[in-house]
């Protein structure tokens, strides 16, 4: 790093951290909770979590922009900057084994592996980047990219049921993403100063407490019911809503080809509940 | 003494005292067989080292150099690592230490400031913070300014036990951000280049608990306050209360008791609203 380089960073250091905190919040911890509540309703059905995804599919072309620019940006320098920071600390909880002592370390912990969950899990589902080069020649080929919006529940069924490592490992990840999130919650309000006395801080960690249960019971049981998804017959119920989508013009061809551009590697598994279904227009242009 | 040995379980308790001839020089190890009596702290205990001027391996010992003031846990100077804690050397009582871990007692120098020699350290660092938030309030004239504001009495309560600090530097030592600094002097270097030197790399490092509170006392005293913009602007630099990572160690070993995550969350309010005041009322 070049000496003028180190001293921008040097005399912005404060703005910065700030801005680290305050990413933490918004948007990312934000768009977890989004995120983790969206999961959660496949525990209803297979058609709540699809029209779910539909929702946010909305947006079209345009999501590659909130996907960037609220997201991953975000997240990437609140990582980035975070994994700078762990660097910067000598934890030290068995010498001085206080709660809060505890929960620093933990935090730095759970900060790394949630960097590397997310890292994975995002390349699992989503595939990083979808320009097609990028899907078909290595995203697929390394088991990546598996998540397919309009087969949303049968796509995370099988990504979350191809071996039995993936939903330990999620369960494992998403755990320290919420443990994350709610302890940094606490430390972000000591942090700007809206809690600043002892009691405060103690009231203001039980809210951290209760958030994270909240966000721990969603996300795993979320985890379970993916785990137990029927693909089959979750494809089956994507397919006939994704038809009666098109017909009634919530979705349109364009879309729906763009899509299948992106999805035809993950749903040639799917074929044989397709096969038995009226041809779907998106199929013909779409491989 | 014959009475006290037949009272007591012990007769002598193992000290064992991380021990460094010169800056320069490497730490090592050395045990002590010490004579127990009632009532004893970590002071007696190394003035009875120093009266043996032996090791328990027989071996003929310089005496333990420690640093010391006033003997009654104001003064912050004999602060070190007893049984792994960071506590003041005089307030350490052997009969409670060894209740806790009754095989020895375990000294060594704090970690997080460059060691002198055996116990003594050098914490300047804590004085280069404290000037360079100006932790006073400063009175640039020697004619009569008339009496200051009056305090009211909840402020003198906010006040008192922040103005409790002896500078010990248990709150650093025990902090997980608060990261040693050791700058060693080059050959040939002059008082004034290394000083400089020093304070450059000081100046990076974290500020510290001690520090951000201190800014809190002044900043609300009456008069103080008149230069509270520049204080809080000086906890803002690099190095400043933004490093802090709310891992609460600081509050939990102070020997005075000090509200150092309270006063750490009003510098950071303080800080919030200042640096909105930078941003948007330029």
């Amino acid at each position: 790093m070049s000496s003028a380089q180190s001293s921008f960073l040097a005399r912005h250091e404060f703005l910065i951290r700030r801005l680290h905190s305050l990413t933490g919040l918004l948007p990312v911890g934000a768009y977890m909770c989004v995120h983790l509540f969206t999961n959660a309703t496949i525990l209803d059905s297979v058609q709540l979590f699809q029209n779910a995804i539909y929702g946010i599919h909305t947006l079209g072309d345009a999501l590659i922009l909130v996907e960037w620019g609220f997201i991953f940006l975000p997240l990437i320098f609140h990582a980035v900057l975070g994994m700078a920071y762990v660097s910067g600390g000598l934890p030290n909880p068995t010498a001085y084994s206080y709660g809060s002592n505890w929960r620093y370390t933990l935090q730095r912990a759970t900060g790394i592996i949630a960097f590397l969950f997310i890292f994975w899990h995002v390349f699992h589902m989503h595939g990083w980047f979808h320009a097609e080069w990028w899907l078909e020649n290595v995203a697929r080929p390394l088991g990546g990219a598996m998540f397919s919006p309009y087969n949303a529940a049968s796509t995370a069924g099988k990504a979350m049921q191809s071996t039995p490592i993936v939903p330990i490992l999620y369960t494992i990840g998403v755990l320290a993403c919420v443990f994350h999130f709610a302890n940094g919650l606490w430390t972000m309000g000591i942090t700007w100063g809206l809690w600043t006395t002892p009691q405060a801080q103690k009231r203001a960690n039980f809210l951290s407490i209760g958030v994270g249960t909240l966000l721990g019971i969603v996300s795993l049981s979320a985890i379970a019911a993916f785990t137990q998804v029927d693909t089959k017959k979750a494809g089956e119920i994507e397919e006939h809503l994704q038809e009666k989508r098109l017909e009634s013009g919530f979705i349109n061809e364009k879309q729906l080809h763009h899509k299948s551009v992106d999805d035809h590697s993950t749903d040639q598994e799917n074929s044989t509940s397709k096969g038995d279904e009226t041809p779907k227009p998106q199929n013909g242009s779409g491989t | 003494m014959s009475n006290h040995s037949s009272t007591t379980k012990r007769k002598t308790f193992a000290v064992r005292v991380l021990r460094k001839d010169s800056p320069e020089s490497e730490s090592y190890w050395e045990r002590h067989d010490v004579e127990y009596e009632p009532d004893m702290n970590i002071i007696s205990v190394l003035q009875k080292i120093a009266s043996k001027g032996e090791s328990s391996s027989g071996k003929k010992i310089a005496p333990v150099a420690w640093d010391c003031n006033c003997l009654e846990e104001v003064c912050g100077a004999c602060t070190m690592v007893v049984n792994g804690k960071t506590r003041q050397a005089c307030s350490s009582l052997i009969d409670r230490l060894l209740e806790e871990s009754p095989s020895e007692i375990v000294l060594s120098p704090m970690s997080k400031f460059p060691v002198v020699r055996d116990l003594v350290v050098d914490r300047k660092r804590i004085f280069h913070n404290l000037k360079k938030v100006k932790a006073w309030v400063p009175v640039d004239t020697y004619s009569d300014m008339g009496p200051g504001p009056k305090q009211s009495r909840q402020q003198q309560e906010e006040a008192y036990p922040l103005s409790e600090c002896m500078s010990c530097g248990c709150c650093l030592e025990a902090c997980p951000q608060y990261l040693k600094i050791e700058v060693t002097r080059k050959n040939g270097e002059t008082d004034e280049a290394f000083e400089q030197r020093q304070k450059e790399a000081y100046d990076k490092g974290f500020i510290g608990a001690n520090t951000i509170s201190q800014v809190v006392l002044f900043n609300n005293n009456p008069t103080g306050q008149m230069n509270a913009k520049e204080r809080t602007d000086a906890i803002m630099q690099e190095g400043g209360i933004q490093i802090c990572g709310n891992a609460q160690n600081c509050v939990a070993v102070c020997p005075k008791e000090i509200p150092l995550t309270t006063s750490i969350a009003k510098a950071g309010r303080a800080a919030t609203i200042r640096g909105l005041q930078r941003i948007f009322d330029k």
